[in-house]
Order: structure tokens, then sequence, then C-alpha cells
């Protein structure tokens, strides 16, 4: 009986798909073999002709047994079918339902077990576990097999069965019941990455002007403008001239819409939620400075409503103010993008020929491609690059 | 390592039909035509399906009584004693090259219910092994059967999971030949927590617990769909 898989110990012939006397070519499947609940085909590993059959339809023996002879038509096989018949009777009283002949399964190629050491599946394993060479463990199995017992007793007494595991100190984990949030977020999550091929794309802005226009708004008095509220502005500006992001991904068809609803993600207490500024295309950047905060102060306090955080076509995450320079982040399904902004750091670059410090942000857009194709991507990120780069055309 | 997975849902499909086609499939991955793994998901309608393993005792009722209820009977070649198919019952079909994972039958029969449990825990059964009889269990009643065929490192036939099944069907068997077995269903042990939508819920589960267990991306697909990929 070969070990057709690593961990078998034992096989019971489920059906043997070749009779005595045929002639066989090594790779014929000679029967097909069960163990647990798996039915694999025992290959011949040698050619010549089946001359005997040892164990029937319907028994079991274990891995290393012989299970039939192949042979030449004519070769006298009679010692080993004596050897097989001597070792069933040897191990008779031991196990009187298997048969445990012990020849190593004989070729006509002659592959026999010449150099290898002969030692039941689960004595290898073991010796491969403690380190033990298996070639010093005399066996006391059939034939000189090294089993299971000859292992142990070779293993000096005292010695811990496997190297101690480095004791995890009382106090040093904490196992907390994930919230309902959490698990939604998760199964959201995995249904993403799990199903959607995501490809990515990152860029780095220039983000002095940006910087520059922001402090002139803000000096105008009431509403403060944040960066991301202009990311948002641009990002919705730049959805309707690349109609092709704006997209749901929805198996049977992709939906394109007219308008762009923006999920904003923010980060609560357990988890995170994605209020949706909606038709933030058609909304002035001091809009949606109003709205996105006051839409993060419902979300913190869990005051918002299923229809204020669905229904998003695109998403942006930003890690900026948590001092993150450039991540990347799961798609929200259906929608087809979600761009992740990092922080505003200043950085030396070369601008108009000479060196100087300016404020950079990278950003990275993550895409369906089952919507989204790279150089489409490319296209969009280059949009909302030259925007935040010359913020006046945000009115334009 | 095939992280792809292509899963096809078949719908209703007769045995016989389905047996041919997963044959067909799994010998075109054997001869490479096919070059990822695939799960077909289908249910059946009543049928009893005699393994290798099989004992006649084993079977209950006798053929004549079987054909006036309308239950097919097949006798196939993966591992197992017998069981039932039918209607509400989630029955999953992997073509993998274990070449590609695992050279292991044991190891794919544990992963098989690892994905099984990983799907019921998030349909929110809570299930174990059952030490020495590969399914899955909730305690000694019996969810979900596993039995595969295996050539060339490629498997099929596969497992059984009973959503909403009729279990009065398994009086016409002893399953799996472990006498005294309870069968149970998901919509049994959920009872009034069960979603309304179970039979969609209980495939999405399974695609994401397969996922999930062979860190695989599962692609949904028609039939023709695969076959139009594998000609490209």
């Amino acid at each position: 009986m070969e070990a057709l898989s690593p961990t078998m110990e034992e096989g019971k012939i489920a059906a043997w798909l070749k009779r005595e006397g045929d002639t066989v070519e090594a790779g014929d499947t000679l029967a097909e073999v069960e163990t647990d609940k798996a039915v694999m085909d025992l290959q011949a590993r040698g050619h010549g002709v089946l001359r005997k059959i040892i164990v029937g339809e319907g028994a079991t023996t274990e891995v290393g047994n012989l299970v039939a002879v192949i042979a030449g038509p004519d070769e006298d096989i009679s010692h080993i079918l004596s050897e097989a018949a001597d070792a069933t009777g040897a191990a008779a009283g031991a196990e009187p339902a298997a048969l445990t002949a012990t020849a190593p399964a004989p070729t006509a190629a002659g592959e026999s077990a010449a150099g290898r050491i002969k030692a039941s599946p689960l004595a290898r394993r073991l010796a491969r576990e403690k380190g033990l060479d298996l070639a010093v463990v005399a066996g006391s199995g059939p034939g000189g097999r090294v089993v299971k017992r000859d292992i142990e007793a070779a293993l000096p007494a005292g010695v811990p069965a496997a190297p101690a595991a480095v004791e995890l100190a009382p106090g040093g984990y904490e196992d907390i019941e994930p919230s309902q949030l959490r698990k939604t977020i998760a199964k959201r999550l995995v249904q993403s990455l799990g199903p959607v091929p995501h490809f990515f794309l990152t860029t780095e802005i220039d983000m002095e002007r940006a910087a520059e226009a922001r402090d002139a708004l803000n000096a105008l008095g009431d509403t403060k403008v944040s960066f991301n509220d202009i990311v948002v502005k641009v990002v919705a500006q730049a959805l309707i001239t690349h109609r092709e992001c704006n997209a749901w991904w929805q198996d049977s068809h992709v939906r394109y819409f007219n308008d762009v609803h923006i999920s904003m993600a923010v980060a609560i207490d357990d988890g995170l939620i994605t209020p949706v500024i909606r038709n933030a295309n058609r909304k002035s950047l001091r809009e949606i400075a109003v709205e996105s905060r006051a839409l993060a102060e419902r979300a913190r306090n869990r005051k918002l409503l299923p229809e204020e955080y669905t229904g998003g076509t695109f998403s942006i995450s930003n890690l900026g103010m948590l001092g993150i320079d450039e991540f990347t982040a799961v798609i929200n399904p259906p929608e087809a993008g979600i761009l992740a902004v990092g922080a505003m750091t200043p950085k030396p670059v070369v601008h108009e020929g000479s060196v100087t410090v300016r404020r950079r942000m990278r950003v990275t857009m993550s895409c369906d491609h089952r919507v989204i194709d790279g150089a489409m991507g490319a296209r969009f990120l280059q949009t909302v690059k030259r925007m935040l780069e010359n913020p006046l055309a945000i009115v334009w | 390592m095939s992280s792809e997975l292509a899963v096809v849902g078949l719908g209703r499909m007769p045995y016989g039909e389905a047996l041919a086609l997963q044959r067909d499939l799994a010998q075109r991955r054997i001869a490479r035509e096919i070059t990822r793994d695939m799960l077909l998901l289908v249910e059946h309608p009543p049928v009893i399906t005699l393994g290798r393993g099989f004992k006649p005792e084993h079977l209950a009722a006798p053929r004549e009584f079987l054909d006036a209820r309308g239950v097919e009977l097949f006798e196939i070649e993966r591992g197992g004693d017998v069981t039932f198919h039918g209607p509400g019952q989630l029955v999953g079909y992997p073509i993998y090259d274990l070449s590609e994972h695992e050279q292991d039958v044991h190891w794919f029969l544990r992963q098989l219910e690892a994905a099984l449990i990983a799907a019921l825990a998030e349909l929110g059964v809570e299930v174990r092994r059952n030490e020495g009889y590969t399914g899955v269990w909730i305690g000694n009643r019996k969810i979900a059967s596993i039995g595969i065929h295996v050539k060339r490192w490629v498997t099929w036939h596969g497992f059984a999971l009973n959503v909403t099944t009729d279990l009065s069907y398994f009086d016409l068997i002893v399953p799996c030949g472990i006498a005294g077995v309870t069968m149970t269903t998901v919509q049994k042990e959920l009872a009034e927590r069960a979603p309304r939508d179970l039979w969609g819920r209980a495939v999405d589960c399974t695609v994401l617990g397969f996922a999930e267990v062979f860190r695989q991306r599962p692609q949904m697909l028609s039939l023709e769909e695969l076959a139009v990929r594998q000609e490209r």
C-alpha cells in the first residue's frame, strides 16, 4: 500500500480496476483506494503482469504493506508470496483483521525499498517532529519496520515532546467579541478584497497653491474649509469629467451615475462609517465644508440614518490627520473606486528650476478592474492632480 | 498556488447531469486545459448516491420504494458510504488541483470542513468537527457531509450542506453508514433567527468560507463564461 497522501496511514481497497493476469503499464490505475472520505487511484509503478492480488476489495491495510504483485509473466514470485504469508501469520495475533504482509510492493522495474528505511508514516512524522534520524532507530515492527513505539523508545527520557512553547503571561492579551459593526465591516471588506479585483494608482500632488487658497478662504471668516473638503470638491468635479470612474459594478451591468455622491470614511470609536455627501458635484466648496462637518459629527454621535451612509458612488478616505503619508484603501462595493489621501508634508522638490521646500500630498486610488482600467484611472487621477495644483479650476 | 477560484452556480440540476459535468471538468483540470480551481454549486432533485464505501444494509428502503418517491439512485466513485441529496441542500463540487496546494487529501478534507465551519459561523450556527468522522457536526447532529475522489491530485465530488433540506428523506438510508446519526439543517438550527433569504445567504457564506480557508479570490462565473475564458 502506497502512501497516496502524506498523512495517510492505512488504505482500504475500494475496487480493483485490474484483474489477476492483466498486463499493466506504469501509470495504469490498478485500484481505487479509500482513506478517510477520499477515494484515490493507486497507480502501477512498473510494468508487467498483475500476478497476484493480496488485499481484496473492501479490505484495509497499513501503508507499506503488500497489496499485490506485479512481475514478469513467468517470473517466480513464490518467495514474495511466502514472505507475505509469513508476515501475515506472524502479525495475525496482533491484528487479525488486517493483512500485514510486509514486503515492499515489488515491481518489475525493480523499484524495491533498497536504501530506504522502512517506517510507518506516523513514525516518520514523529521522528521529523522530534528531530530524530530514522536510520539510528531499530525497528520492531513487521519486517524491521520502524513504528511509533520505536521512536518513543529512542527518545531520551525527560526530553519534552516539542520545544516548549513561549508561555504567554496571563493578562498578555484580551479577547474581545467583535461588535456587530466590526463584524459588518469585516464582512464587507472581505467581500471587497475577495471578489473585487483591486489595483492601485499612486501620485504625489503639490499642495502649495491649494494651501494658499484654503488660507485665503478661511481668512474670509465664518465657515472653515479643510483640505479634505477641497479634495472632496475636486474629486467630485473630476468624476463628472471622468464618468467612467463614477460607477457601480452590478454583476450583470455597470451603472454609471450622472451625479457624484461621495462616501467619506469617518473614523468612529469602534470602526468606521461612510456618510455620503450627495450631489457633491453640484455643491460649492462652502456647502461641502458645512455638510461634511455635520455628517462627521452625526457619525461620531451615531446619529446617522441609513440613507445618510448608503448610496455613495465613490469613496474618499483620509488618514492625513493621523500622520499617514500614504496608504491603500479597500473599495466599498459596489463602488468602483476609492481615493486614499495621505498627510501633507513639506518636502524638498525641484520647482521652476531650483530646489525648494513645498507641501506635498500622496494619494492612492484603488480601482475595481472590472469597471476601471489602468489608463482610465490614471487619467482621472491626473485631472484630480491638475485641479489640486491649480485650485482655481474649481470655479472654472 | 491557485489564487483564483471560479465559482459556478448550476442552479437546480439532476444528479446525473452534474456528475457528467464535474467528471468532464475534472478531466480537463487533470489535462490542464483548465488552469484554475473551480467550485460548482448545485441543488439536486431527490437522489441517493452510493460511495465506494457503500454497504448494502445502509440503504434502508427497497429500490421500488425509492422509485415510487421519485428518488434516483447512483453508484459513484467518491469516498464514503451512502448519502442523500435533494431540494434545500447546497451541494458543492470543488474541483481543485492539490498539486497547487498541498498534496495531502486529509489536509483537503480538513480544509473543506474548515470552509463549511466558517460559512456556518457566518450564518450564526456554531459547529465543530467530530474527531474521526469527516463532515460537520453540531453535537451529534450532522449538518454537512463530505466525500471526494482524487485522481492525479485533482479532486471532485465534495460536500452537501443541509440548508432547508426535508430530512424525512434521510430515513431512507443510514447516513454515511453511521447508525444513530441525526441529520439537521441550518434552518432548524437557526429557527427564528434564520434570515429571510437563507438560501442566498448560505451560498454567499459558503463562497466566502472557501475564499477565506483556501485564501482564494472567488469569481462568480457561468458555465459559458468558464468555457469562453478557457478558449482564450
